[in-house]
């Protein structure tokens, strides 16, 4: 069941009204209950999955919790179950061929297909989130959940299963006791919350996504070095506005539930630097890995040398942090090296500060801070062609697009006899103008971060008065309904994760 | 609860009123659709079918219909008719010979075998109510599968199953709504091929004339020596036409157009389009043509039908081909005389003029 549906739509209000019915004790078995279903829609064997998960993890929390001896040896164990399981679930492409053809030759037959292993949707978000809790035990900042039920309710809870946000368990687990109230506010930000994420999911990153020729990111080769500019520029507006569209749609929803999900992105492209952009970009993600990768490894390190502007102290935290995040995403190499692009761009701006003081970016002249985010916003970008297309596509990208040659100048002669009907064209691109449909997406798509960047407020349309909010929803209904229309729509990217 | 309740409020009115916005954009841009301005800015319609090429013949009908008063002859096919027959030459040829100027539109549309014809053919008798529907076919019509990927899309379209009694409701606003018709053409504005596809939409919209004939330009260079198995294209001809069987659901497809003549008092004609004799190397020689129509010509009388078959018209001269298939320019205007002389016998034959009430004289 997409979230982009109707049908999910319907699912959800029907969830909520029966919510809000049940007296508080029975809440958590209705929410664990249509979480299930919710699952099932994806797929059966993903619900067993998760709940063996949530069993698993429940258990070694438990024990966690009141061990006083070996509990590093069973923290290892909760890590290392949880990592194995995404490794053997997520990236059985790796090994299933090779086991296929050991079991054919020990005589064992697999079938017409071979081996066939479920990839569960969203097992890299519980995979961190379980390992969080694991370690928050551990470290005795948590303690375990004592009811079953509510521990695997926080790892099915539909709202965030597919793509996060990842919460922490002890943010989320006492709200799923304690609801936060449903006041009339509240449901109109929600509302608020939903139209936004259908406006940036359905509006913005599919249009852009269709725009985008699919062969650009196969065969870079065969296009203009501007075209590979402008569909980069196109492939970073579709990113953030589908995975910042699926956040702001789950986090309605489960506002809804009277339980208030994490936001993940706070303007990323507006990022005045890159410690900035990543505390703005997947924030969730972001801080799970400063708070169980980055800082272990700071401290780690200090321990050994206790100096703060030691080479090994100011290189390896970035680095290894970054790269984690890359694999987090996929086990490939383009991933490993986007991962280390922003380790390396995160080194040299902690490297910085070791020479010159750092400033308050806030204090820095207005022209600094937008030359700063232009600069960032550029890197960023950049990082994108080897998180998009294998490693050796992505460097024929890059080359082929900062080749001066392969730039084409517009046919401005064949246009204008076009135009007055003397010349006859196969195609529009024979004009070798740039794709003015990318231009016309990003301005409403620049124009959301900027209003919403300048009220300091994602729902700011809340403020609005009545008559200007029903007549942005009634233009956004009747764009939904004409887009609907068209033979496009795109899946989540980072369900994919 | 003081806090509460105009917040309530605040809520509903807010719904109200996005829903009266939404009644009120809708209906402007509905108003402005109609008017002659919008139709003078961008004459373009649809109906959110995939083939645009069905919806220039939709749309044309419609327009020749209006100006004309009714239509008395369609002529129905694949792009074998589309650019194969002139309805004007036709309609002019029959007039010299019985002084009657029928109304005829061709509704030939590219990638169309008789199994989407025999929809649109219920369709276009249910909406016109012709006196005479001419359908175009030839021996590729009847190959099972052949036109699957036209066909599938072409039938699942919401506009389609509306029209069919199997109503939707973006089948019916792409039927109603004048507003959504003029955005349709552009509906896929943002996919990739637009900027290939839409130029020749606009192009095939201004070459298709007010009786729905579009010219071919292309002159055929390569009918002059048989097919050669060893040309890589020949060879695919080869594979698709070779071991030649009428499918049985095709036949059925032909009987459904033939039923309109009992179901809905239009005659139908099936003619064999006149294509190039080579072309029968392909399907296993002139034996299997021969028994080809001696089949369709046995299923067409006995639905009280008439058949004509291609050598009737096998005057065309090479260089009036645009392929082994399709004729050009310069052989449309010859197969549509011979049409229409062979039109006039039908009539004779027949005793009626195919003429629907009010036509021109």
């Amino acid at each position: 069941m997409s979230i982009t549906t109707l049908v999910f739509a319907a699912f959800c209000a029907v969830s909520i009204l029966i919510y809000w019915r049940l007296p508080q004790h029975y809440r958590p078995i209705w929410l664990f209950a249509v979480s299930i279903v919710f699952v099932i829609t994806w797929s059966w064997e993903l619900a067993g999955i998760l709940l063996v998960v949530a069993t698993v993890n429940f258990y070694l929390g438990g024990w966690l919790g009141v061990a006083e001896n070996r509990r590093r040896i069973l923290l290892s164990i909760g890590i290392g179950f949880n990592i194995l399981a995404l490794l053997a679930l997520k990236y059985s492409g790796f090994y299933i061929i090779a086991l296929t053809n050991l079991l054919e030759k020990m005589g064992i037959h697999t079938g017409a297909g071979g081996l066939h292993l479920l990839v569960p949707i969203g097992l890299s978000f519980i995979a961190v989130q379980m390992i969080s809790y694991l370690v928050d035990i551990h470290n005795r900042i948590l303690t375990p959940e004592a009811r079953w039920l509510d521990f695997a309710l926080y790892v099915v809870y539909f709202p965030k299963i597919l793509s996060g946000p990842i919460e922490r368990a002890r943010t989320i687990l006492p709200m799923f006791k304690q609801p936060k109230p449903l006041d009339t506010q509240k449901v109109e930000q929600n509302c608020w919350l939903i139209v936004i994420g259908l406006f940036r999911k359905i509006v913005l990153a599919d249009t852009l996504t269709t725009i985008i020729p699919a062969a650009i990111f196969l065969h870079p080769g065969a296009f203009a070095g501007q075209d590979l500019v402008l569909y980069l520029l196109a492939y970073a507006f579709v990113i953030y506005n589908d995975f910042a569209g699926y956040t702001s749609i789950v986090r309605g929803v489960s506002g809804f539930f009277g339980i208030e999900l994490t936001s993940n992105f706070k303007l990323p492209y507006f990022s005045r630097s890159i410690s900035e952009f990543w505390e703005r970009w997947h924030v969730s993600l972001s801080n799970w890995l400063r708070d169980y990768i980055f800082f272990p490894t700071s401290r780690a390190l200090l321990k050994r040398i206790p100096k703060r502007d030691n080479v090994t102290n100011l290189v390896v935290p970035p680095i290894v942090t970054m790269l984690v995040s890359g694999m987090w995403h996929g086990l490939s190499w383009n991933f490993l090296v986007w991962g280390g692009l922003h380790g390396l761009y995160l080194l040299m701006e902690r490297l910085s500060t070791v020479w010159s003081p750092r400033r308050l970016l806030n204090e820095l002249p207005k022209w600094r801070q937008v030359l700063s985010a232009l600069g960032v916003f550029i890197l960023v970008v950049l990082t994108w062609i080897p998180f998009r297309m294998e490693l050796a596509t992505a460097w024929q990208y890059l080359i082929r697009m900062l080749t001066p040659s392969a730039w084409i100048k517009p046919d401005a002669w064949l246009l204008w006899r076009y135009l007055i009907g003397k010349a006859k064209v196969n195609s529009w691109t024979e004009f070798s103008l740039p794709d003015i449909r990318v231009f016309i997406m990003l301005i409403p798509a620049l124009l959301l971060d900027w209003k919403q960047s300048q009220h300091k407020d994602e729902t700011f349309f809340t403020k609005w008065p009545v008559w200007g909010k029903a007549l942005f929803l009634a233009s956004l209904t009747l764009v939904l309904v004409l887009l609907s229309f068209a033979d496009t729509g795109a899946p989540f990217i980072y369900v994919g994760f | 609860m003081t806090q509460i309740l105009p917040q309530k409020k605040s809520f509903w009115s807010l719904l109200l009123l996005t829903v009266s916005f939404c009644i009120a954009l809708a209906a402007v841009l509905e108003l402005v659709a109609r008017t002659p301005w919008l139709e003078r800015v961008s004459p373009y319609r649809s109906v959110g079918n995939f083939d645009n090429q069905f919806e220039i013949k939709w749309f044309r009908l419609q327009d020749y219909v209006k100006q004309q008063g009714g239509v008395d002859i369609i002529i129905l096919g694949s792009s074998l008719a589309n650019t194969g027959l002139d309805p004007d030459i036709v309609a002019q040829t029959y007039y010299q010979q019985t002084g009657v100027h029928p109304r005829i539109f061709n509704f030939g549309v590219d990638g169309m075998t008789i199994a989407p014809n025999s929809v649109i053919a219920r369709l276009l008798v249910e909406h016109y109510h012709p006196a005479l529907l001419i359908y175009v076919t030839e021996m590729r019509d009847y190959i099972a599968g052949n036109g699957i990927d036209y066909e599938t899309p072409f039938l699942n379209n919401p506009w389609l199953h509306y029209q069919t009694g199997d109503f939707n409701l973006p089948g019916w606003l792409e039927d109603h709504s004048s507003a959504l018709q003029h955005y349709l053409p552009f509906r896929n504005w943002m996919s990739p091929d637009f900027s290939g596809t839409m130029p020749i939409y606009l192009r095939r919209y201004q070459v298709t004339t007010a009786s729905g004939y579009e010219a071919e330009q292309a002159v055929a260079n390569n009918l002059d020596y048989p097919p050669n198995p060893n040309n890589p294209e020949d060879a695919q001809y080869y594979k698709d036409y070779g071991n030649y069987k009428i499918a049985p659901s095709r036949l059925k497809n032909l009987q459904t157009i033939l039923n309109l003549n009992q179901e809905k008092g239009t005659s139908v004609w099936i003619v064999e389009m006149p294509v190039d004799p080579s072309f029968y190397i392909f399907v296993g020689g002139t034996g299997v043509h021969q028994q080809f129509q001696q089949t369709i010509a046995t299923v067409t009388t006995s639905a009280g039908s008439s058949f004509l078959p291609a050598e009737a018209c096998d005057n065309i001269p090479i260089v009036g081909r645009a392929n082994r298939w399709h004729l050009n320019y310069m052989g449309a205007p010859i197969f549509s005389k011979c049409l229409g002389s062979q039109l006039a016998v039908l009539a004779g034959q027949q005793k009626t003029s195919f003429i629907n009430g009010n036509s021109l004289k």
